[in-house]
């Protein structure tokens, strides 16, 4: 009999559809399930609509057999969209007993997991619709669960990936010992990395009433040397916050599959997506952030040159030559482009890539301040929004989807001024520079600075009177 | 005959060597609070029942205990020996039964692995205070000493454990039996006889539980499906099914196919049966009644049974049938 949607597992498959499972049941009751030609996807959407878990299962890799015919009504929609596919909703609850923990201690007792197959019945002429999984036993022990399922339209959030210039990948076995010292009761992770350091902080503000676990807001800051990242592209002083709740969800699944996370961001109030992938199986996370992204504190994040030439950036530059002095962009390219062209301004050299070393970076920190010696608390704000990350879309590619808010038109309002920067930077660096003379000690001091001069972390009218003493 | 002491010789008296042994043994019908209590010349019987669709049965045989003595009521002239109606029956609260059984501990085979020093048990005093794995008879090469006695009709069950120098006395209330049919299983008559590894019918049993079902309906049959149990939830169905690979149904014994359902509660209560025996004995008659015989093996080699009656729920065609319609109503409560 062909059914719209049938696949096999092996064993293993099982128990990696269970530890999906599993993550998925911290995002949300409902599973749902969207299968197209080449890949099944597991996902789940939290009730404040701020997380949305995904588990793309990969055709080949992932299944030992997969087949997916679409039924007329689901072709005539396809005509609308890019393809046909298959969805529909089901409770977690009930998948998690179907493929709850059965390889270890099954095992012994002789009725282990051989195989699994799912069909779903969902035929017109069909009375009874049900996901349909048929535990294939060892000794011929045959387990048949017929679920029920509810037709739903599924929904994914988009993540822009071109936007997202903070990257950073990490063994997920790291994390795993670093969130157990979060405490049970903090619910918001802030990450923070200055002069080579990450610091996550898991904290909480709410004190709970009745609970005597609580009674003082909780606060835990683990600090982590980029080093011990496989990849850290991330702009100097940015404080981004998550839920713990959902970080620890995420690398808890991450470290059963034994890879790296990787996590990217543009900045706080856009959504921040985890991914890792293995088997077969890729792993998504998308998140909304917290935070306030303090235009004062931080200046473009020097990864940006990255993506364009110097010609290429120059010529925007003069293109753009009209709209100074004041550019406001109106894509995201042409965003990126102008920010480039006040780097450029800044710099000599533009094409050296980005500084890896925390104290190149320092050249992009805000001279007006004090440097801090030590990190600072993350700053206590910004409840969840819950429209931030998803939102109804107005034009969509191929698929009923949400889209990200457009955040250009609000980049005034977060405050991100390249000019005012500028200028106080330039001042400051000519004083900085007529001052190296005078105080040979000042400059051995600085790090090495690869032809790119390091502001001083200091007020030079400070610096000036230490010798002066001398 | 009688002695020195204060009253004649009691009914019964019987030592065991091992408190544990007969604790996990009741255990098995815990689903009772209350257990009716037949003292035989052959040893003790104990049946619990609920709501009378279901009854558990425990027959602890005299070769469990080290000494066993029955003495037939001497005031009592009555000619035939072989009367069950003779043997002193009554019932006793299971629950505290069990609790007696347990006071100095007693610990499933998980809980075991904490080896705590031996030389701490050598005082007794700190057997009572929790740490029971500390004192585990096992490790210490010492039994759980437990001697039960009934003086008279209406007296309370005695009940005195020793251990490590340490003695309990309890007395047990007993009370006047409630029932005395049980549930009968027509042997002549048997729709099917299936004997299989117990923990394998407690898989199937816990893989239906994902349904939350009220019944479970087993049905099995001479051809493909052999064997299933399967029920019904509001999330949907679910189904295990059985080959009739020798490996897996030890004995199989169906002359035409059977369906019958029961309350998936009432089977889920004998959970614990199911986990500590070997073997299980699935029979049903041609009226549905079921049976579970657990075989468990018993320390020191032997083997003990324990016995579950379960009245079907009434089938569609068997609808108007008298004895049918009370089984319906208790099962519908």
């Amino acid at each position: 009999m062909a059914h719209a949607l049938s696949f096999a597992l092996s064993d293993e498959g099982v128990v990696r559809i269970h530890d999906a499972l599993i993550c998925l049941a911290k995002f949300g009751e409902q599973v749902s399930l969207e299968a197209r030609h080449d890949r099944l996807t597991l996902a789940a959407l939290n009730s404040s609509k701020t997380a949305y878990a995904s588990f793309c299962l990969d055709k080949t890799t992932f299944f030992q057999n997969y087949h997916y015919s679409p039924s007329e009504a689901q072709s005539q929609r396809a005509e609308a969209e890019a393809e046909p596919r298959f969805t529909c909703q089901l409770y977690n609850k009930a998948l998690l007993s179907v493929f709850k923990g059965r390889l270890a201690d099954n095992r012994e007792r002789g009725t282990a997991v051989e195989r699994c197959e799912v069909h779903v019945q969902d035929e017109p002429d069909n009375v009874e619709c049900r996901f349909v999984v048929k535990m294939i036993c060892r000794h011929g022990v045959i387990k048949t669960y017929k679920l029920t399922f509810e037709p739903v339209e599924v929904i994914h959030a988009l993540f822009d990936k071109q936007n997202a210039k903070n990257k950073w990948k990490i063994e997920s076995n790291v994390l795993r010992t670093f969130i157990e010292y979060f405490g049970a009761g903090t619910e918001l992770l802030d990450i923070y990395s200055e002069e080579g350091r990450v610091t996550l902080t898991s904290y909480t503000e709410k004190v709970i009433n009745d609970m005597d676990i609580l009674k003082h807001p909780l606060r835990t800051s683990i600090a982590i040397d980029t080093l011990d990242f496989e990849e850290f592209i991330v702009e100097e002083k940015l404080r981004i916050g998550i839920t713990v709740k959902d970080f620890k969800a995420i690398v808890t699944h991450a470290e059963r599959l034994k890879t790296s996370v990787t996590a990217m961001y543009s900045y706080p109030t856009r959504p921040m997506q985890l991914a890792y992938g293995e088997h077969g199986m890729l792993c998504e996370f998308t998140l909304v952030t917290i935070g306030e992204y303090r235009g004062g504190s931080a200046t473009p994040a020097p990864t940006n040159t990255r993506s364009l030439s110097r010609t290429e950036s120059e010529q925007r530059r003069s293109q753009q030559a009209s709209q100074q002095p004041e550019p406001v962009p109106s894509d995201p390219s042409s965003r990126q482009s102008s920010v480039h062209a006040q780097t450029l301004k800044q710099r000599a050299t533009a094409d050296m890539p980005p500084p890896v070393e925390p104290a190149s970076r320092s050249f992009i920190k805000d001279i007006e301040r004090q440097r801090p010696l030590r990190p600072t608390p993350p700053p206590p704000k910004a409840s969840l929004d819950p429209e931030s990350l998803f939102l109804p879309a107005d034009n969509m590619e191929d698929e009923n989807v949400w889209d990200e808010r457009s955040y250009e038109d609000e980049q005034d309002v977060l405050g991100w001024n390249p000019h005012a920067n500028r200028e106080s930077f330039s001042q400051s660096f000519h004083s900085f520079r007529q001052d190296q003379e005078t105080t040979p000690e000042n400059l051995r001091a600085e790090p090495e600075d690869r032809d790119m001069r390091v502001p001083p972390t200091q007020k030079l009218s400070d610096i000036r009177g230490m010798f002066d003493e001398d | 005959m009688a002695t020195d002491g204060n009253a004649e010789r009691p009914l019964f008296s019987a030592v065991s060597n091992s408190a544990r042994q007969l604790f996990l043994l009741l255990r098995c019908i815990s689903f009772a609070p209350k257990a009716q209590v037949q003292i035989t010349q052959k040893g003790l019987r104990f049946s619990a029942e609920e709501s009378q669709v279901m009854q558990g049965l425990v027959f602890l045989e005299k070769s469990l205990f080290t000494s066993y003595t029955y003495t037939k009521p001497v005031n009592e002239n009555i000619d035939d020996d072989d009367d069950e109606d003779t043997f002193p029956i009554f019932q006793i609260s299971l629950s505290s039964l069990l609790e007696t059984l347990q006071i100095f501990g007693i610990n499933d085979i998980k809980d075991r692995s904490t080896n705590h020093e031996a030389s701490y048990g050598a005082n007794g005093a700190f057997a009572r205070g929790g740490a029971a794995s500390a004192f585990e008879t096992r490790f210490l090469g010492m039994t759980g000493m437990c001697r039960l006695s009934y003086a008279a009709d209406g007296d309370p069950l005695r009940i005195t454990l020793e251990e490590t120098g340490v003695t309990t006395n309890c007395e047990l209330t007993t009370f006047e039996p409630e029932f005395r049919e049980e549930i009968l299983l027509q042997r002549e008559n048997l729709a099917q006889k299936i004997i299989m590894r117990a923990s394998w019918l407690h898989d199937a049993i816990n893989e239906l539980s994902s349904t939350s079902p009220s019944r479970l309906t087993i049905a099995a049959s001479p051809s493909a499906p052999y064997f299933t149990l399967s029920s019904n939830g509001p999330l949907g169905s679910a189904m295990v099914e059985f080959s009739k690979d020798p490996q897996l149904l030890e004995t199989f014994q169906v002359p035409s196919r059977t369906v019958n359902t029961y309350k998936y509660s009432l089977i889920k209560s004998a959970s614990r049966a199911m986990e500590i025996a070997s073997k299980v004995s699935i029979r049903c008659d041609e009226q549905g009644v079921l049976s579970l015989q657990f075989m468990i093996e018993v320390e020191g080699g032997g083997v003990s049974f324990v016995d579950f009656r379960f009245v079907p729920y009434l089938s569609q065609d068997d609808e108007g049938d008298e004895e049918g319609d009370t089984v319906e109503d208790v099962g519908s409560e």
